[in-house]
């Protein structure tokens, strides 16, 4: 566990000093919610739903940029011989990239939901805790899946390419849930009715935490 | 020459039961009285959907195996199962949808069955583009193993998820009672020992061509290191 929080500390190091994963992620959600909000036809009413998803596309979509930087980072001069090579296990890791992507996400949702309220925030109702609760369970599980899944990307050729590819189909069913409870916080619902998805979120996330927890060594040793 | 022996046997088998199974739904089973001869597809929709599902149920025990054994063995046959899972999966979605024009006057519906497949089939198109995309071969093993492992965990959750819409699908299997008259029962019993027979064929065949393209690339290994 200590060893993961060195590398989590050198991720964040290099991210504060160079600054190019998180400022991507924000300027390509903000980027996303404008493309969005004119294909829907510029000034239109959202219904809560329609809302939800068009929160969760930009999100979604912008966080895989962060995700393919996380092992190409590692490409550069081969650190990754040297990460391979220190006495840091691979599944830690996994914790620490795991944790590194969890965090990026978080910052740019930070600024991404408060510019999308300004866009869409007529007919909506802000429920905050359950909102970052939604925001947390779904990071967990993105970055799960996502970290796994970059691990093996970066030892191929199309990296970039090939992660949404292999990413975005295993994770539909968080996704589903996700817009789902989303939707429900967004139309003013009482929390007990939605919980369930808010439920089946945190599994997907722990499933695939640990999935990726044990398959992750694997993946290293091919790198 | 065993093998080529047993391969030669599976297609001959596996023709004749297919065969069988043809003249069966056709001359045998009655026809539907509420949808008339379009039920037919279902002989061939049910069979294919369980192929598919056993192929990916196949390619996650190899997966696993390979990850425990490195023996390359286990990937042939477990990316052999993926292919075939992927072309009984397409041959589900379009069967269904023949189906489901006449009968639900649609082509596609939300249902959980449907979005099932639709989603599995997603999974494991992208599983054999990231075949393609590695060439290592040990590699391109795990990485499929991994691909298999974890697309393989995620249909319960793909199927739970999409159950919480409604579901239209006939449910025509139930766990205690089967809902079906006895001759369309034989009929697909018939069906369903075919498309086994005949997956199984496939499934062999394939993992020959990569058996024997290993082969060769260790012999030219070989020749290229003598020289």
């Amino acid at each position: 566990m200590g060893l993961s929080l060195v590398i989590l500390r050198k991720d964040l190091l290099i991210e504060i000093r160079r600054k190019d994963s998180v400022i991507s992620m924000i300027f390509f959600g903000i980027l996303l919610l404008f493309v969005m909000s004119m294909a829907i036809g510029i000034g239109r009413k959202v219904d809560p739903e329609l809302a939800s998803g068009i929160l969760w596309i930009s999100i979604l979509f912008s966080s895989v940029l962060g995700l393919g930087r996380t092992f190409s980072l590692e490409k550069t001069n081969r650190c990754i011989d040297g990460l391979l090579i220190s006495p840091v296990p691979p599944s830690s890791v996994f914790v620490a990239k795991t944790s590194v992507n969890f965090f990026f996400m978080l910052i740019s949702e930070a600024v991404i939901i408060p510019v999308f309220f300004a866009l869409h925030g007529d007919n909506i109702t802000i429920g905050l805790a359950p909102l970052l609760a939604t925001v947390l369970l779904l990071n967990l599980g993105f970055a799960s899946v996502g970290t796994l899944f970059s691990g093996i990307t970066a030892a191929t050729r199309r990296n970039e390419v090939l992660l949404p590819l292999l990413l975005f189909p295993v994770i539909t069913p968080l996704i589903a849930f996700t817009v789902k409870a989303t939707g429900e916080i967004f139309a003013g619902v009482p929390f007990g009715e939605y919980s369930a998805w808010l439920r089946l979120m945190a599994a997907f996330g722990l499933i695939f935490s640990c999935a990726g927890y044990l398959l992750f060594d694997y993946v290293m040793k091919e790198n | 020459m065993k093998d080529g022996f047993i391969d030669r046997f599976l297609v001959v088998i596996s023709t004749a039961l297919m065969l069988t199974a043809i003249y069966t739904i056709f001359f045998y089973a009655p026809t539907e009285i509420m949808m008339g001869i379009v039920q037919k597809i279902f002989y061939f929709h049910l069979p294919m959907a369980f192929m598919a599902f056993l192929s990916y149920f196949v390619a996650f025990v190899c997966g696993v195996l390979y990850l425990i054994k490195k023996d390359i063995k286990w990937d042939i046959i477990g990316s052999a199962s993926v292919e075939i899972g992927v072309v009984f999966t397409t041959l589900v979605l379009i069967t269904g949808s023949l189906w489901a024009r006449p009968i639900w006057n649609t082509w596609w519906t939300w249902d959980p069955r449907l979005t099932t497949s639709f989603i599995l089939w997603l999974i494991y198109v992208a599983y054999l583009i990231l075949r393609a995309s590695v060439e290592q071969v040990d590699r391109r093993a795990t990485f499929c193993a991994v691909m298999a492992i974890v697309g393989f965990i995620d249909v319960p959750i793909v199927f739970l998820s999409a159950r919480l819409w409604r579901t239209i699908h006939p449910v025509v299997i139930k766990s205690r009672s089967i809902d079906i008259e006895p001759a369309m029962l034989t009929t697909l019993a018939i069906s369903m020992a075919a498309f086994l027979l005949f997956w199984l064929t496939l499934l062999r065949i394939r993992s020959r061509v990569d058996f024997t393209e290993l082969r060769i690339r260790n012999l030219e290994k070989i020749r290229r290191g003598g020289m």
